[in-house]
């Protein structure tokens, strides 16, 4: 196999699987921190118990998150020294940010969080459910800076010898591509932690337990997830695809599936797409529509996949189904949240039994749309590993060769099995104690 | 600027070893100590808060690493493909071992994730021994500073010889934290094996010590400030047998980590300037100035590690004031 792919896959499998403990924290963390104040200072028991079960929850996937993330910064090392040692000048520098400035904060304060109540004093201990909360978010930030600057590299200097050299922090962590996509991965996540707290409310109302406290977590999870759905698509969406738009052009025509520069181009709903035949096969299309949302216009032209050389493609196939899939879940997202606030206006929506099915079942869509918003942005990049400056091919270790990174992707698949199963079990265990559970 | 590069990564390193490495070594311990399933629970729950906290230190000198040699941070993780892994591994089971543990009452549960706990804990600290040995005695390095060799090169007599140093040293450190923080017969056996470890670290210092002359040459090319080192070395020994003997645990503690702080500090006066130094050693290596970026990139993450660590170090210390308790355990 080509030592290309080799990394690539073990980069994509241990990255993706990685990803689903940050959207947990960073979507959990402001409810606990919700939650945790309204104990303080309202005297809320109920609440109290709250903050103490979704704090066990966020603690398990905090957890997770970090013996899977310690492998995504070494692989840089491992498979992708190439990379390392020409960029490392610039993308060295939000990593090292985050660990130093954003992970010991949210790790040394869950210890608090977790451990501290009858150690520390309870203001203490409401700080520390704020500090993960903040901890968690620009724990985010630095890796979406870093991701961004791949994406649209700014603040840079081309060294003698093509070596990437880091001008101007400053132009880094301010760089505009990063501010919409941190955003925007913000809103999904939030927009996940609301489902999350919303079907743990509706399971519970199902069965007929806990119900005082359940619904309060579906009306909390709900309109957050309502709030956010709706900013996930405007503004943080459309400024997101704004700047691919602007920057990245051929990745937009592969998010469409438009094969063809077009004026007035359409928006393809649904369709598969044939890079041989270069269309999409049974298309269903909103007319114009595409040029209205990248230029604002309806006769706008935008360039198509045939306008540029094929291998400066993305994987057509894969960027295309992945925005789609994206899309077409934040839309039933936004569908299905609005018609709760609906319904909790009116007062029924703790008796429309269908609806508290609903929300359960859609607990794990939310993290299938994260994850195909980062397939296309990250699938999308290709050929490039830096835009426009490196390519992928040129990243991987010289000295590494695809069966080791085959050997170690075998190891690691059989690894987050087991972390995965682990995971459920002990998520799916503290939502059947439930929140009256006293902590073990 | 590099040479500053060079003391921040040390002295990150450094911060990692005396914290992640009580956890480590209480882990390693934990068989020897607690003989009932309540007092390896109880073993296990006084580093319960901390061990995530502590294993920031390695994620953050990574990163670290990372923007300040971005050259070496790329050759070496690259050249040790394989052990590299392996570590992450034993990382990843380790902190599943210590989330999972309690979440399912059955004493087959328990047994087996302590030992997992246990035998993946002292395996990485063997493993991250050996690859300090490694460095300290220099490497096969291709002239971009790739590393030539195999795994099993890896495994040589001097390497593992400092693998075992590590095992004790962090194991005597374990103990040194669970008598301070635990009570009862738990309590009682850290400090009596204390006592046992002392001397197995003095006659493996000792070896240690010598080889690393024989294997680098007496003292050639060596900052003479690492001379003084194995006086701290051996002063710091001493004072926590007397302190151990005297029942004040929390300067034997504080005696372990001056002790494996001039360890460390010993081994990077060893290595400077080189990050990976080359075997053998009149062929130099990757140095700090061949691996540094731009000056620019060099103070920026300078900068921001220097103010960031500063914070770092004044919360987590006071976190750890409050947040210290001595567990009490009963007779078996």
């Amino acid at each position: 196999m080509d030592v290309v792919l080799a990394d690539r896959l073990q980069f994509a499998f241990t990255i993706m699987f990685h990803y689903l403990f940050p959207i947990g924290t960073m979507g959990i963390a402001p409810f606990i921190a919700f939650y945790m104040l309204r104990a303080v200072r309202g005297k809320d028991a109920e609440a109290a118990k709250a903050a103490r079960f979704w704090t066990k929850i966020f603690a398990v996937n905090f957890a997770a998150g970090v013996v899977t993330g310690i492998p995504m910064e070494f692989q840089f090392g491992t498979n992708w020294a190439l990379f390392s040692r020409e960029a490392g000048s610039v993308i060295g520098q939000p990593l090292v940010m985050e660990g130093v400035y954003a992970f010991f904060l949210e790790s040394v304060f869950l210890g608090v969080l977790l451990y501290g109540a009858e150690r520390v004093s309870s203001a203490l201990h409401a700080a520390s459910a704020v500090l993960v909360w903040l901890g968690s978010w620009l724990s985010g930030f630095f890796i979406v800076a870093a991701d961004a600057w791949m994406q649209h590299p700014v603040g840079y200097v081309l060294a003698p010898g093509g070596r990437i050299e880091l001008q101007s922090i400053s132009a880094v962590l301010l760089n505009p591509f990063a501010w919409w996509q941190y955003l925007h991965v913000l809103c999904g996540a939030i927009v996940a932690g609301g489902f999350i707290v919303a079907g743990v409310g509706a399971y519970y109302l199902l069965a007929g337990r806990d119900e005082s406290i359940a619904r309060r977590f579906v009306v909390a999870g709900t309109l957050t997830a309502f709030i956010f759905s709706a900013l996930v698509i405007y503004p943080s969406g459309d400024r997101n695809s704004a700047d691919v738009t602007a920057d990245q052009p051929v990745k937009l025509a592969a998010m469409e599936g438009l094969f063809h520069s077009t004026n007035g181009a359409p928006l393809a709903i649904i369709g598969m797409p044939d890079t041989r035949a270069k269309q999409l096969i049974d298309p269903i299309f909103v007319p114009d529509f595409l040029s209205f949302l990248a230029y604002g216009n309806f006769r706008a032209g935008v360039k198509g996949l045939t306008a540029y050389a094929a291998e400066l493609w993305p994987p057509v196939e894969l960027t295309y189904y992945a925005y789609h899939v994206m899309v077409g879940l934040g839309t039933i997202f936004l569908a299905v949240t609005a018609l709760c606030a609906l319904l909790i206006r009116r007062g029924r929506l703790f008796t429309s039994r269908w609806l508290l099915w609903l929300l359960m079942l859609l607990m794990p869509l939310p993290y299938i749309a994260n994850e195909a918003g980062w397939t296309v942005t990250e699938v999308g990049r290709q050929p490039w590993i830096v835009y426009g400056l490196m390519r992928t091919a040129q990243g991987p270790s010289p000295n590494v060769v695809a069966g080791e990174a085959i050997f170690t992707l075998i190891g690691f698949l059989g690894m987050y099995f087991l972390l995965g199963a682990l995971f459920l079990y002990l998520t799916l265990r503290a939502i059947a104690g439930g929140p009256e559970e006293t902590p073990a | 600027m590099s040479v500053a590069a060079f003391i921040v990564i040390g002295m990150m390193l450094t911060a990692y070893v005396l914290l992640d490495g009580y956890d480590l070594g209480v882990a390693a311990l934990t068989p020897l100590v607690a003989r009932t399933d309540h007092q390896r629970a109880a073993s296990m729950s006084s580093i319960g808060p901390f061990w995530n906290g502590n294993e920031v230190w390695l994620i953050a000198a990574g990163g670290a690493l990372f923007a300040l040699f971005p050259a070496a941070y790329a050759v070496s993780f690259s050249g040790f493909y394989l052990p590299f892994t392996i570590v992450l591994w034993l990382l990843i089971f380790r902190g599943i071992a210590m989330e999972v543990r309690n979440h399912f009452p059955s004493r087959v549960w328990h047994d087996f994730w302590d030992f997992a706990f246990s035998g993946s804990s002292t395996l990485l600290i063997l493993l991250l021994g050996i690859a300090l040995g490694n460095l300290l005695r220099g490497l096969p390095l291709s002239p971009q500073g790739y590393f030539l060799g195999t795994f099993v090169y890896l495994l040589n007599p001097y390497a593992i010889l400092v693998g075992l140093l590590a095992v004790a040293a962090l194991a005597q450190h374990g103990a040194a934290f669970l008598a301070l923080r635990i009570s009862g017969p738990p309590g009682k056996r850290a400090l009596a094996l204390l006592g046992v470890l002392w001397w197995i670290v003095l006659v493996l210092y000792a070896i240690v010590t010598a080889a690393t002359a024989l294997e680098r040459g007496f003292f050639a090319h060596v900052p003479t400030w690492t001379a003084v080192m194995p006086v701290i070395s051996l002063g710091t020994l001493l004072w926590m047998r007397s302190a151990s003997h005297a029942g004040r645990e929390r300067a034997a503690f504080a005696a372990s980590c001056g002790f494996l702080a001039s360890l460390l500090a010993a081994a990077a006066g060893t290595m400077f300037p080189y990050l990976l130094p080359s075997f053998p050693a009149s062929r130099g290596g990757l140095s700090i100035y061949d691996a540094s970026p731009s000056a620019t990139a060099l103070v920026t993450a300078l900068t921001a590690t220097i103010v960031g660590l500063v914070v770092v170090v004044a919360y987590t210390a006071a976190i750890a004031r409050r947040m210290a308790q001595k567990i009490v355990v009963g007779e078996d």
